[in-house]
């Protein structure tokens, strides 16, 4: 239906508002981030945490690593989550924990999507051969279960350290990604302007990165701040099963060193409910900055502004015929 | 009954609900439509036509609403009644027709089972009755009923804008609204389905409203034809009246934007500029920046429809009497 | 808009030369494979400064012929020769750039076919940047703003994104894209079907400036008879992948020879003419290209079939000068096209459509 405002022209229906890219786009990203109520909440609460990240220091004043303090203290002004078992500050080993929770969520984020973004949509942009064998690899590792693979990969690793963790991480959740890419990229592949592009003699190369992929930000976005939750998750879960290194601070291992003594039971609930809270909050986080973007790509996701006549019974969505 | 019109649209407003500001796509529309006419609204893309259409038939979504007036059809005012209320006259009494029935058809279900859903939705018909009524609606319309065991992409496009049609007169209802049903067709296949609609209408006797923005196309089946600029009718009357003598410069313009394939060949200018912004409309006459008859007076008076040799024009010069062609 | 024909001329030396071209298409599943016939040995030529009209409905060729002289598909037979060179000769990145430049095609859907990530000017300064390398950064900029006055654009649209600009702005874009490269010869893909009606006139006007003024010439496709006979010099009429009809415009419009021309003539709508009486035509059905047997493709729809026209393929035939169609009737007994002329509406009436067998294939 026409929906004629000012600066569109009131010839055509506009479908939606078009992504963009480069500078244009991140000021557009910013407004409807503000704009959505959901988006605006989970940017909040990553900017905290990204603020917590960069500077521990400034909020926890104590080491997470000295197990210096009297142990299993309650709540207290000193200790704003009490200690633990070791006598190690807990709000401190939090605190400090963030960064490496961080670093993980969004170099996996970047890594997956990125390979995803070039895998995806070359394959289906070259078609034939190419996508045939992109294919292949991709579904190959589609299909072998994820958090076995960690495990396994991990293990042989003997621990691993951050570096290991992110390699698997980002090696085993790609591929989801890249299928999806595919898909989009696909409906796009017969779409004019490329034509367009092709006709008028681009390499083929330059169609995909210049003209394909700024078309597909959303999705791209979209898929970064999914593979990030993703990150955070998987990271904790080997953590906390014991595959990390258990030296790192971070929520992961502060929950490993819970279960190992039985925190819940020995009475420092805390020491088990905090990490989990945190990486709760933190996966929400990234779970309502993507509804935006869901929002931005796709307008009939958006909520609906009620009418504000009172009394006029609202005019119905009717069946089609 | 038999003067009664069977579709009366009054002083209808419809207004786009942004966070910008309210825009009045549909501004203060009235027509009525008798039994068995057939009407055209024509108009460019971005008159509110389509608006105008989705609100009499009540399929407006939000952020659009009925701002004001009523809709009266069989004794109801439409406006306002719910969807529990809404569907007992849909279908039965009223049915739509889309554009696009590649868009409006289930691409994953036989066109029978689309013929079943609505019958289904809008009747109690035991289910022996549904395959004869399926059978007979398509053969109505020129398609063999084995197509209704087709899926829409094995139809032509011909035959899938037909069996729209055919669907559209399960119930056989007093009045078929039309949305530009022939735009993605072929010239030859336009035409044919013209003709099946204008036999068909005229072997059962219900009324059409067929929105459209090719006006020739038009010009051989419409007994009275509408046309809407920015959200408001300029011109309404008698087909054949607008075509041989048209009032508004609008209309003019519209007409003379039509090569022909007859007669020298003219060069046209069709009409400069495009249409205004909803959202700021000119001041005056809304068409005043694109008409070749403008004058100082037009960008101060908003001009009402008034009644000129048997139409209704919105024109001051023409009320005036200061135009004449 | 020129008035001047070719007035029995050959049309000018061929610009581009099309010679049994051929363009099929593998269809259906590794068990049922079929071939579809989407251009059949058609042969026409284009000339310098003219604008041919290249008409036909859904299923004709008319896009095929299109994409193949832009060689985003390869003819599967036939050749197309362009300033005398066959296209096929062309190996070198640089020759194929060099002809997309001169032959540029503008497609249909202003809404699709530009990019709606970047402003307007992205388009147009890539195709300077490609074609036209010797120029500055600052010569483009200025190349760009000339060819948006050319078409009628204020060159201020330049910082514009698309989704600010109408149907027919856009539709103006892409007639600049094209000018950008300094083009012969432009392909213009149905440039105003999705258009509407009073803004169509202002790009054919367009069209015919550029043929004047410009100098170049254009392949204007289209299924709008009418808006063909407003702007071009030449037509060509296609049916089922092969031509139907070819000649000067108002000669083929006012003598059409083939049946299919004639239906067509009659089923565009004329506001002008006298009201017809309801008339049950000719469905519109799409015509069968799917493993055609010989004979005349038309010869369902056709009320002058005869038995040879279910056994022959009839081929062009000159039958007026530089007029030719491909009709057996017509070649054999002119009277009779020339009568069924006078009274096709009423012919056409008489004519049950066929219903083709439903078996589940797909149709166009």
């Amino acid at each position: 239906m026409a929906m004629p405002v000012s600066g569109v022209p009131t010839e055509t229906p506009v479908s939606q508002a078009p992504e963009l890219g480069s500078a244009r786009a991140f000021g557009r990203i910013g407004r409807a981030v503000r704009l959505n109520r959901k988006a605006t909440i989970g940017a909040v609460i990553l900017g905290i945490f990204i603020l917590i990240a960069l500077f521990p220091f400034v909020i926890a004043h104590d080491s997470p690593t000295q197990d210096a303090y009297p142990a299993q203290l309650g709540i207290s002004t000193a200790h704003l989550l009490g200690t633990n078992h070791y006598g190690q500050d807990l709000f401190a080993q939090l605190v400090y924990g963030t960064r490496n929770v961080l670093i993980i969520a969004f170099t996996v984020g970047l890594a997956t999507t990125g390979i995803a973004v070039l895998i995806g949509v070359a394959g289906a942009y070259l078609g034939g051969t190419w996508d045939n064998s992109l294919n292949v690899v991709t579904d190959v590792l589609l299909v072998i279960p994820l958090f076995p693979l960690l495990i396994v990969i991990a293990a042989y690793a003997h621990g691993g350290t951050t570096p290991v963790l992110i390699l698997a991480i980002t090696l085993t959740s790609w591929s989801y990604t890249a299928r999806q890419l595919r898909s989009q990229a696909l409906t796009l592949r017969n779409r004019d302007f490329l034509e367009a592009a092709r006709v008028r003699g681009e390499r083929r190369l330059y169609i995909i990165v210049v003209e394909v992929i700024p078309t597909m930000t959303s999705l791209i976005v979209a898929s970064f701040l999914t593979n990030a939750l993703y990150a955070v998750l998987f990271a904790s879960s080997l953590q906390f099963i014991g595959l990390g290194d258990p030296n790192t601070v971070s929520w992961g291992t502060t929950l490993y060193w819970a279960q190992n003594n039985a925190a819940l039971q020995t009475g420092e609930p805390l020491w088990a409910i905090a990490p989990g809270a945190l990486i709760a909050i933190l996966g929400a986080a990234f779970a309502l900055l993507n509804y935006a973007f869901d929002e931005i790509g796709n307008p009939a996701l958006r909520p609906v502004r009620k009418t504000r006549k009172k009394g006029a019974q609202p005019v119905g969505r009717g069946q089609r015929g | 009954m038999a003067d009664e019109p069977v579709l009366e649209v009054s002083g209808l407003s419809v207004d786009y609900i942004l966070d910008a500001g309210n825009v009045r796509a549909v501004d203060d529309v009235s027509f009525t439509v008798g039994r068995g006419e057939f009407l055209g609204i024509v108009g460019e893309s971005g008159c509110g036509k389509s608006t105008l259409l989705f609100a009499v038939a009540q399929l407006l979504a939000p952020p659009a609403e009925v701002a004001a007036g009523s809709v009266m059809f069989g004794g109801n005012n439409l406006v306002g009644l719910t969807d529990g209320q809404l569907s007992a006259v849909r279908w039965r009494d009223m049915s739509v027709v889309m554009q696009s029935a590649m868009n409006a058809l289930n691409p994953v279900k036989t066109i029978g089972a689309q013929f079943k859903d609505a019958m289904r939705a809008h009747g109690k018909v035991p289910d022996r009755d549904i395959a004869a009524r399926s059978a007979e609606v398509l053969q109505m319309v020129g398609i063999d009923p084995v197509h209704l065991r087709s899926y829409p992409h094995q139809l032509s496009g011909g035959m899938r804008q037909r069996s729209m049609i055919a669907m559209a007169l399960l119930f056989t209802p007093d009045l078929v609204i039309m949305d530009e049903p022939t735009s993605a067709l072929d010239v030859v296949a336009q035409r044919s389905l013209m003709v099946q609609i204008k036999e068909l209408q005229l072997a059962f006797g219900f009324a059409v409203v067929f929105v459209t923005h090719d006006m020739s196309l038009i010009s051989h089946f419409s007994d009275r034809l509408m046309v809407m600029y920015a959200g408001q009718v300029d011109e309404i009357g008698a087909t054949r009246t607008i075509f041989d003598r048209p009032l508004h410069p609008y209309t003019q313009g519209l007409l003379e934007a039509f090569p022909s394939i007859r007669g020298p060949r003219v060069p046209l200018k069709g009409i400069p500029g495009s249409p205004p912004d909803l959202a700021r409309v000119p001041s005056g006459c809304r068409f005043r920046p694109r008409c070749p008859y403008a004058v100082d007076k037009c960008a101060e008076v908003a001009p009402d429809l008034y009644p000129l040799d048997e139409a209704l024009v919105r024109c001051v010069r023409r009320e005036d009497g200061s135009l004449v062609s | 808009m020129t008035a001047e024909l070719d007035g029995g001329d050959t049309p000018k030396a061929g610009l581009l030369r099309a010679e049994h071209l051929t363009r099929h298409f593998k269809i259906g599943s590794a068990l049922s494979r079929r071939t579809l016939h989407a251009v059949d040995d058609v042969n026409f030529t284009i000339g310098e400064r003219e604008i041919v009209a290249l008409a036909g409905e859904s299923g004709s060729g008319k896009s095929t012929i299109a994409r193949v002289l832009s060689r985003i598909y390869l003819p599967t037979a036939g050749e197309v020769y362009f300033e005398g060179k066959p296209l096929s000769a062309m190996r070198s990145r640089a020759e194929r750039l060099r002809y997309s430049g001169l032959v540029p095609m503008v497609f249909q859907d202003p809404f699709a076919s530009i990019n709606p990530v970047f402003r307007v000017s992205h388009g147009v300064l890539r195709c300077l940047k490609l074609h036209r390398p010797s120029l500055s950064e600052a010569q483009r900029q200025q190349e760009a703003a000339r060819v948006f006055e050319i078409v009628g654009l204020n060159p201020d649209m330049l910082q514009r994104f698309p989704y600010e600009l109408s149907g027919g702005q856009r539709q103006r874009v892409g007639f600049a894209q094209a000018l950008a490269m300094k083009p012969k010869l432009i392909l213009a893909d149905e440039p105003v079907s999705m258009l509407d009606v009073s803004i169509r006139i202002g790009l054919l006007n367009l069209m015919a400036k550029l043929r004047d003024e410009e100098g170049v010439s254009i392949l204007y496709i289209t299924h709008d008879i009418a808006s063909a006979r407003y702007v071009a010099d030449r037509l060509i009429v296609m049916y089922a992948g092969q031509i139907a009809e070819t000649g000067p415009i108002e000669d083929v419009l006012t003598h059409p020879r083939h049946p299919y021309t004639q239906l067509l003539l009659s089923a565009v709508p004329d506001p002008r003419a006298p009201l017809s009486v309801a008339a049950e035509t000719d469905r519109g059905e799409p015509p069968r290209v799917i493993d055609p047997t010989p004979g005349c493709r038309f010869r369902w729809r056709c009320p002058l079939a005869i038995d040879t026209c279910s056994q022959v393929t009839p081929e062009l035939a000159e039958l007026r000068p530089t007029h030719s169609a491909a009709c057996h009737v017509a070649q054999n007994s002119p009277e009779e096209v020339q009568a069924f002329t006078a009274a096709s509406s009423e012919a056409y009436a008489k004519v049950a459509p066929p219903h083709p067998k439903s078996r589940s294939r797909r149709t166009r």
